[in-house]
């Protein structure tokens, strides 16, 4: 792995983190009353997050494959689980986490079927990128 | 529970179109930085990806944070069929498989106790 996809990959999994955060803010306002004050603090830190993201996911797919990025957000189940197990203090039974595996298993399956399918023009286009 | 994951899963299919004019955007030439992210496209992806988080707002009303991000892997399969629609991305015998194997894990984590009692 070059240096700079390393420091990518890394930038692409704090992105993934900091997302992850907008899912516990979706659900702190979905706690309270549709547009009450509460609501509103937590849905706009939610627009905030995903702004963040917005402009965070468009400059990782300049330097990533959608496929690796895609592969990679699929930890935000395991977030999930974490989140959910800490914060709000729900059940992690052995399904959720069994069915949080099965389906970063199925989203690895996707993204290396995707790369057999269309591995060697991605790899051009990455030797293109290199170059420019 | 079901209501609400339903309202989530929309939200899913609503952010999976807006990825997909996000991956067209991104494939264009642009003259600026700016032009990159003030131009229709992008901002019209970025609008309807925002009223998808209000699906997954009223979603989490009754669906556990534990279960959200696992529902939301839906996308990969809205993706998938999207990017074969309007992108011409093909759909292998992997990435069926895979998508598949999502449905399996979705399934897993959503209905697991409720099948092993069926079994049973």
């Amino acid at each position: 792995m070059k240096k700079d996809t390393l420091k990518w990959f890394i930038i692409l999994h704090v992105i993934i983190l900091i997302f992850s955060v907008n899912s516990i803010c979706s659900k702190k306002a979905a706690m309270y009353d549709f547009l009450s004050p509460k609501w509103i603090m937590f849905y706009a830190i939610v627009i905030f997050v995903l702004g963040f993201y917005a402009i965070a996911w468009q400059q990782v797919l300049k330097h990533l494959p959608l496929i690796t990025t895609y592969a990679n957000k699929a930890v935000t189940t395991i977030w999930g689980l974490i989140w959910g197990y800490l914060i709000f203090h729900e059940e992690v039974t052995v399904y959720k986490v069994v069915g949080a595996l099965v389906v970063i298993l199925g989203v690895y399956l996707v993204v290396s079927g995707d790369e057999e399918v269309n591995g060697k023009s991605s790899k051009n286009n990455q030797e293109v990128n290199e170059n420019a | 529970m079901l209501k609400y994951a339903l309202i989530m899963l929309t939200g899913t299919f609503i952010a999976s179109v807006s990825q997909i004019v996000l991956k067209k955007a991104a494939e264009k030439e642009y003259p600026s930085k700016i032009a990159e992210y003030l131009n229709p496209m992008v901002m019209g992806a970025y609008i309807v990806f925002f009223g998808a988080s209000l699906c997954s707002v009223l979603g989490y009303k009754k669906v556990p944070l534990s279960l959200g991000p696992i529902l939301e892997a839906t996308g990969y399969i809205w993706v998938a069929i999207l990017g074969r629609i309007f992108l011409g991305e093909k759909i292998g015998a992997k990435k069926a498989t895979g998508l598949l194997v999502i449905i399996l894990g979705i399934v897993i984590a959503s209905f697991g106790p409720n099948i092993v009692d069926a079994i049973r």
